[in-house]
């Protein structure tokens, strides 16, 4: 018994004297941890949802939805199968705030029906999974356009089930595009593509692809306004550009930041922009920002 | 081992005999509307799209005029990417490029010009000109928007022709 109690006496001063030697280094640790923890991630794309209100935010590997309503964030789920850091395109659909689509390379095309609850993998008649970016038609629920490296464009009339290959997209390689109602084209509206050269527009009947306005410069992100359709917003690298005829021409607007990387436009007009980690809004049609959630 | 790479490829072929016969069969086009078609394009279409549906050199590019030259009707234009419906409503009430820098049409309107049944044979000819892939293509495309059902009365009514027949 008495050397049990021994034992036990022993075990315990050396927990202590553990806990003395390392103590200071287990807080930094767990300091340091919840600083990185803290550091704000950088928002990759954004998307308002079909109800025209929800914005949606990939942030780093995580996604998060955020309702007009009350204004709160809330984290959405991703596919298990599916490694988040890899995700570079979100979608959502028109007239359901429920339905969302991700993309990637090597991931292909996945779609959640239930707001990210499930997810299930919609790649079959895609050539490979290389998707860089994924676009809804604007006014269609069922039919997405997706853009695989080295394959072109590829549509879908029933949510994702069926791919077909409608071109080869625009000259220059495309990062991210949007699907458009703007008023004009022979078909159903215009796809505006995010080009290493500028903005290319072709109408969605894939009749060709034009370069539109001679912005010269690579551009990160496209979007357009759905209460004004020819209003078209282009973020590149020589900062934030505007055209209110769709695309053909273009004059400079106020930039919230030095180097906007992701834009999307609510039914409202209002412009959301991404700097890095920070995200800004603009109800002025780009004149003047302010931070969201600063 | 041989045997064996034999089989496989045998399988091989089997699957791949097996899904093209999957594929539904193209639809063969009326030899009679064609050349109606044909003849039509002669005289209504060739002037811009060229005699052999070559289109106008540099239709790519806007002209002077900031207006998209006619674009071909052949394997190397897009006309084979339109479904019937559309090819239909372009031809008969034409259609402006919103980025014309005039305010021309870009396309003619047929309307007054050629009955239903005319339009059909003329965009039955252009379908001679595509490649099988284009063919299929567009054949998928039109399964959902087909040619509109008057372009299938072979007898024109009084009420649908051109008005300079009106009288005849």
């Amino acid at each position: 018994m008495r050397a049990v109690r021994h034992l036990r006496s022993v075990v315990f001063d050396k927990r202590i004297a553990l806990l003395l030697l390392l103590g200071p280094f287990a807080v930094f640790g767990a300091v340091m941890v919840n600083t990185k923890d803290r550091a704000p991630p950088q928002i990759l794309a954004l998307a308002v949802g079909g109800d025209g209100t929800t914005l949606l935010e990939m942030r780093a590997d995580k996604l998060y939805r955020r309702a007009a309503a009350d204004g709160a964030w809330a984290q959405v789920p991703l596919p298990r199968a599916v490694a988040p850091s890899r995700i570079t395109a979100i979608a959502a659909v028109a007239k359901s705030s429920d339905v969302l689509y991700l993309a990637g390379q090597g991931l292909g095309v996945w779609r959640s029906d239930n707001g990210g609850r499930d997810w299930e993998a919609r790649n079959d008649g895609l050539p490979s999974r290389e998707a860089i970016a994924v676009t809804a038609h604007a006014d269609r629920p069922e039919t997405v356009y997706a853009y695989l490296a080295g394959n072109g464009i590829f549509r879908s009339e029933d949510a994702g089930k069926h791919w077909k290959q409608m071109d080869g997209g625009p000259r220059a390689a495309l990062t991210q595009f949007v699907h458009s109602n703007m008023p004009g084209s022979m078909q159903s509206g215009w796809l505006f593509a995010a080009t290493r050269t500028g903005v290319a527009r072709s109408m969605d009947c894939f009749c060709g692809w034009y370069d539109a306005g001679g912005l010269n410069a690579k551009v990160h992100a496209v979007a357009y306004a759905p209460n004004q359709p020819q209003r078209v917003y282009a973020a590149t690298e020589k900062g934030l550009f505007v055209s209110v005829n769709g695309g053909e021409e273009w004059r400079r607007a106020q930039a919230p930041a030095g180097s906007v990387t992701a834009l999307a436009v609510a039914r409202s007009g209002t412009v959301y922009a991404a700097s890095g980690s920070k995200l800004f809004r603009s109800t002025d049609g780009g004149q003047t920002w302010e931070r969201v959630d600063a | 081992m041989r045997s064996a790479l034999l089989a496989s490829a045998m399988v091989f072929a089997g699957v791949a005999v097996t899904a093209h016969a999957a594929k539904e069969a193209l639809p063969p086009l009326d030899p009679a509307l064609a050349a109606q078609g044909r003849s039509i394009y002669a005289h209504q279409c060739a002037s811009c799209h060229g005699p052999q549906g070559e289109g106008a050199p540099h239709w790519q590019a806007r002209n002077a005029q900031g207006e998209l030259p006619a674009p071909p009707h052949g394997p190397q234009g897009h006309t084979w990417k339109h479904s019937d419906a559309m090819l239909y409503r372009i031809v008969r009430e034409g259609w402006r490029d919103p980025f014309n820098k005039t305010k021309r049409l870009t396309m003619p309107a047929f309307r007054d010009v050629l009955s239903p049944r005319e339009t059909r044979a003329v965009i039955t000819f252009l379908k001679t000109l595509w490649k099988p892939e284009q063919r299929r293509f567009q054949w998928e495309e039109s399964r959902k928007e087909p040619f509109p059902p008057q372009t299938n009365r072979t007898t024109r009514p009084a009420d649908d022709r051109p008005p300079h027949e009106h009288g005849r």
